[in-house]
């Protein structure tokens, strides 16, 4: 609310960043319930587009190392017939789910704390700020010296690289919460927890959800340096593994497919979380 | 009031979600991953250590004397711990997790120079390292690689002081060539694409480059060096300190796990096979190729720590820049575990297939 002033420019960024309403919800409601066609055919279309491209790349390349779809398919039909394809997403969904939901206990109340006391942000903003931008994988010798092999040191990763988009994403919503709300608040006779909790968390929500959505999406980014840390399962390990593997880039990609479609369904779930009222609340309320 | 039960509503729809996601993905984790809810032989009440190992022929007798040992006693003294990088596996030891490892020889010995507690109880192998070049390159000779690009393991790597000795003894340095470092998974695909020169590593990622057809031979460490070390067995002193049968008990299974693969080459065929599939998950030709072609390219007896053979490896190390020369062989060896090579046993196990 007050003070840091050295870090508005960080903070104005991530303030910045995706206020749009839901446009699913939006379309959604103006439109009725019927199916989106376009919304469906474009991007498969634009898919197969891809596909096509890919393969023809291939074909015009003439090296026979990096594989076509079709390889990347066949890859995928032996994982699930080894049993592994399953097994992998599980051991990294744990990881990453662990991670981020510690980062999300971690991160939000701490970003709300520090953009509502101002003397709060002034102390520890600096050291968030030299945290940041530290990449995961500079982390990988501290996470085993601390953690051996176990899950814990690819989770500890994760959880690294996304308690601080959530932290300044929690932080830049209260710095950028309109004032009327907490004055209206107060004239009505609400302080401590209640304004708090009633107020001010429900009036960021929208700006906390886009950072935790940013956040996600770093969380599943790291899950391949994450897992080269001597775990023996996920599919940041059978990227790692399949290099050892020798000719085997169709399991590389078909790592890389698999890491990509995951993130796409986790991002579609966190977006269901704006088609609350509540959060839409927050959104309406934005000029 | 609607607003505030509709706020519940998101908070119990969120609490309720993560909860459950969280609950599922543990559980299933547990059971898919980690084996937590299968019926498993109860625990020997007797130390138990992990050991940290690469998927190269150089490390070829951990999975050996693992497999085996499952496969007589239905459990093993050890758990195996695959690592995919010389920099994890050392941290790995350095935090206490893997108290022995596999280990490249300078790299034991550059630990020991700061300090590390590590003692070089037991060789990995000999030989099986080679330079590769591209079968289409103007490299023949040793000196036709001044001002080429040659990838080497690591900054420990016992390949760099073989081009070092190689270099040297035609009046070269390293300065001639352009030394990069490379994961050794990597060094086919950068050799096939051109990135560099020449690839030297341990097999069997050499011998990979022979088979898909784009590499060839300009060495093999069994006839520039004979008898070359790359990796040794390495244990924390603490462990030797506090564990010390489980420590003979560990070299005296590689021992004879290296005599079992030196013994028969059908004993190797079925290694390339059961460490293929079940420990460094590659294609079992590469293995059979390597273990077989020529059947002297790595050997896995003689492995009893050599003081002339590391006094070599420390002038080297020295002279390159790689050691400081400050620790000897009395300071990073333990010979007391390991028996002399004509006192070794074989591993008491025939394939099934025979």
């Amino acid at each position: 609310m007050n003070g840091a002033t050295d870090t508005e420019s960080t903070d104005a960024t991530v303030g910045a960043m995706p206020a749009a309403p839901p446009a699913t919800a939006v379309r959604a409601s103006s439109r009725g319930k019927g199916v989106d066609w376009p919304g469906i055919a474009l991007p498969c279309g634009v898919g197969l587009l891809f596909l096509i491209v890919w393969d023809l790349a291939v074909s015009f390349s003439g090296s026979d190392l990096f594989p076509k779809p079709i390889e990347v398919a066949r890859a995928i039909v032996e994982l699930i017939q080894h049993g592994l394809l399953l097994k992998y997403i599980v051991a990294s969904l744990f990881r990453v789910s662990w991670g981020f939901a510690l980062a999300a206990i971690v991160g939000v109340p701490a970003g709300l704390l520090l953009g509502w006391y101002g003397r709060a942000a002034q102390a520890f903003n600096p050291m968030i700020q030299i945290f940041r931008p530290i990449s995961p994988i500079a982390w990988i010798p501290v996470a085993i010296l601390w953690f051996g092999v176990s899950d814990a040191a690819p989770i500890f990763l994760i959880f690294l690289a996304s308690v601080f988009p959530i932290t300044v994403s929690a932080m830049a919503a209260v710095r950028n919460m309109q004032p009327v709300y907490v004055r209206a608040a107060q004239n009505f006779g609400l302080s401590g927890w209640e304004l708090f909790s009633q107020v001010i968390f429900r009036a960021c929500l929208p700006q906390i959800i886009t950072g935790l959505r940013i956040a996600l999406g770093i969380a599943w980014l790291v899950v391949v340096a994450a897992e080269m840390i001597a775990v023996n399962s996920g599919l940041g390990f059978l990227i790692i593994d399949a290099r050892n593997a020798g000719k085997r880039y169709d399991l590389v990609v078909a790592g890389m497919l698999m890491i990509g479609l995951i993130g796409l369904i986790l991002d579609l779930l966190v977006r269901k979380l704006e088609n609350f009222d509540e959060v839409r609340w927050g959104y309406a309320n934005r000029s | 009031m609607t607003r505030t039960a509709h706020f519940f509503s998101l908070r119990r729809t969120v609490w309720a979600f993560a909860i459950v996601w969280l609950g599922a993905v543990t559980m299933l984790h547990a059971w898919m991953n980690l084996g937590l809810f299968a019926h498993t032989a109860s625990s020997r009440s007797q130390y138990r250590f992990r050991i940290g190992f690469l998927p190269v022929t150089c490390h070829l007798t951990c999975p050996v004397t693992d497999f085996i040992n499952k496969q007589q006693t239905g459990t093993s003294m050890f758990d195996p711990v695959r690592f995919n990088g010389w920099p994890e596996l050392k941290e790995a030891y350095l935090s206490g997790y893997t108290p022995a490892t596999f280990i490249l020889a300078p790299m034991a010995i550059a630990l020991r120079e700061q300090g590390v507690k590590i003692k070089i109880v037991y060789l990995g192998h000999r030989d099986g390292s080679a330079l590769m070049v591209r079968k289409d390159s103007s490299i023949y000779h040793i000196e036709d690689l001044r001002g080429k690009t040659i990838a080497v393991p690591g900054r420990y790597a016992d390949q760099r002081l073989l081009i070092y000795r190689e270099l040297k003894t035609r009046g070269m340095s390293l300065d001639d060539v352009k030394i990069v470092e490379m994961p050794p998974p990597d060094m086919p695909t950068a050799l096939y694409s051109r990135a560099v020169d020449a690839v030297t590593s341990g097999e069997p990622f050499m011998g990979q480059t022979e088979l898909d057809g784009y590499g060839r031979c300009l060495y093999q460490a069994k006839d520039v060096w004979p008898g070359f070390i790359s990796c040794v067995l390495a244990v924390s002193e603490d462990m030797i300190r506090d564990h010390r049968p489980q420590v003979q008990e560990l070299v005296d299974g590689i021992a004879a796990s290296g005599k079992w693969l030196d013994t028969s080459m059908a004993h190797r065929m079925d290694a390339a096979q059961f460490v293929s599939t079940l420990y460094y998950n590659q294609n079992p030709r590469l293995l059979t190729y390597v273990l077989s072609t020529p059947p002297d390219r790595v050997k896995y007896s003689n492995l009893k720590p050599n003081r002339a053979n590391f006094e070599e490896i420390e002038r080297l190390g020295k002279e390159c820049g790689m050691l400081e020369g400050t620790a000897h062989f009395d300071d990073y060896t333990d010979t007391s575990f390991a028996p002399d090579d004509d006192k070794v046993v074989e591993q008491n196990y025939e394939p099934k297939t025979q």
